[in-house]
């Protein structure tokens, strides 16, 4: 099938500079341009400041196209946050949330977004109340599938026959490539050795990732209280007794750490990518430490790759950092990682 | 590169109210990573040189207005968010204020963006002078 894979940018990419006052939304633009990718990906409520009102300006929209123009980019999604708890003493009522969802909605429209992400946290009822909306403005509603989530379970499965049932063609998915990851992050294992873990430690750690990429990770059930079935599937895939043999191998703070974190990263098999092409509208191309030789060390992006093209995808894969988290206390270069993450791309979707 | 700046170096003062040291302030960065409305920060909690600061003697002034911990429970104008990458000044009511010299300030963010499961929770550590 013949394929037409684009690549975008996610500024939450650049965030560290953003934070330091280095890049403003422009300057995040401008090296997006630099890169050679040509869609943005916005998460409004961290580079619009006083959100949403500025969106609702002319002046404003103006301005932020005139700006895409000027770099010759497009917006490829916009991350929604349905912050349905907004109030700490009440979730929102269904009506609420729904309301929220299509403002969202709208404000992607302004911006000229076709695609909006929303969370694993967004209850199915809110998707289904707004679907009528997105189709009326005319854009998409992407469900995150973010680690420990995944494509073929029986979590997405509830979603499949939700757009079976009402025929949408407004809902889908937007895989986040950090459910391919077939080996932990060396950025993650380097802060855990600058936290004072020791080899052993983290070998157990390794070694219990490795024999769940080999065994096939036991998948997260679908459940609206998130903390409750995230546990479930660590324990499932033998957080405890992982756990257990580190403590005992010392359990110094860089050894628990890194052990916990291991359980935010998992392993699909690309497959999945294909047998859900259909429902697939943007892709979060999550990465952590992309090195001088362009190999990522974490996501197995050449086999990801392959099969978006075997697949025959036809939008977006937007390059998503999250290694500058682990570089905090040493010094974060997301520009670097950025622009090495793009050629990383480019190569093995022309090659 | 450098380690990441939370606080702002040059935020550490004592308050004065008619004359009166009443206590202090110093102004830092949420470690979250979007701007965020104050209803959703559910805890600042202080210690100074091993003192905790009861929670009622602690506000946050954002954008030139300023709010007590359960007052910004219920605040969501987009005009008084915490953007990210900004400072905001947290007051905290201490008599007397401090003393010049060297000072050892720990304060950790409770934040509870809705999709989480568990609260975003970031302990701040600095050591300045005033």
């Amino acid at each position: 099938m013949s394929y037409d894979i684009k690549r975008s940018i996610s500024l939450y990419s650049y965030q560290d500079e953003y934070y330091d006052g280095l890049l403003d939304l422009e300057g995040c633009l401008r090296e997006t341009a630099k890169t050679g990718a040509t869609g943005v990906e916005l998460l409004a409520e961290q580079m619009i400041k006083r959100f949403p009102n500025p969106i609702e300006d002319e002046k404003f929209r103006e301005n932020w196209f005139a700006t895409l123009d000027k770099y010759g980019l497009v917006p490829s999604c916009y991350d929604a946050f349905l912050e349905n708890r907004i109030f700490p003493n009440r979730t929102l009522s269904l009506g609420e949330q729904v309301n929220m969802m299509k403002r969202d909605l709208r404000l992607a429209k302004l911006l000229g977004f076709p695609v909006i992400r929303t969370l694993v946290s967004t209850p199915m009822d809110v998707i289904e109340g707004s679907l009528e909306y997105a189709e009326q403005v005319g854009v998409k509603i992407g469900l995150e599938v973010h680690a420990p989530f995944s494509l073929n379970s029986d979590w997405a499965e509830g979603y499949l026959s939700m757009i079976r049932r009402t025929g949408t063609k407004f809902f889908g998915f937007i895989p986040d490539m950090g459910i391919f990851c077939k080996n932990l992050p060396d950025v993650v294992r380097d802060k855990a050795r600058r936290m004072g873990a020791t080899e052993e430690g983290l070998k157990i750690v390794d070694d219990a990732y490795a024999a769940r990429v080999a065994r096939g990770f036991t998948k997260i059930k679908y459940d609206l209280d998130l903390g409750k079935a995230n546990m479930e599937y660590r324990m499932a895939n033998g957080m405890a007794e992982m756990m257990e043999a580190v403590e005992k191998a010392g359990a110094n703070p860089g050894n628990m750490w890194y052990a916990e974190n291991s359980f935010t990263y998992s392993w699909s098999e690309p497959q999945d990518i294909i047998d859900n092409i259909g429902v697939i509208f943007h892709t979060h191309a999550k990465f952590y430490n992309v090195h001088e030789d362009l190999q990522e060390t974490a996501v197995a992006l050449p086999e990801v790759i392959e099969a978006f093209k075997k697949a025959g995808y036809q939008g977006f894969l937007s390059s998503e950092y999250e290694g500058g988290e682990h570089l905090r206390d040493v010094g974060v270069d997301s520009i670097t990682q950025v622009a090495r993450h793009q050629e990383a791309m480019r190569r093995l979707i022309e090659e | 590169m450098a380690a990441r700046v939370i606080f702002d170096p040059e935020g550490f003062k004592n308050m004065e109210e008619n004359g009166e040291v009443t206590g202090f302030s110093f102004r830092y960065k949420h470690q979250y990573y979007r701007g965020i409305t104050l209803s959703i920060v559910h805890d600042v909690s202080v210690n100074i040189d091993g003192e905790d600061i009861p929670r009622e003697n602690i506000s946050l002034t954002v954008n030139g207005e300023t709010f007590t911990l359960d007052q910004m429970t219920t605040v969501i104008d987009p005009d008084y968010r915490w953007e990210f990458g900004e400072y905001a000044t947290v007051n905290v009511k201490k008599p007397g204020g401090l003393k010049a010299g060297t000072h050892t300030l720990v304060s950790v963010q409770h934040i509870a963006p809705s999709y989480m499961p568990f609260p975003w929770i970031r302990e701040c550590k600095t050591e300045f002078t005033i």
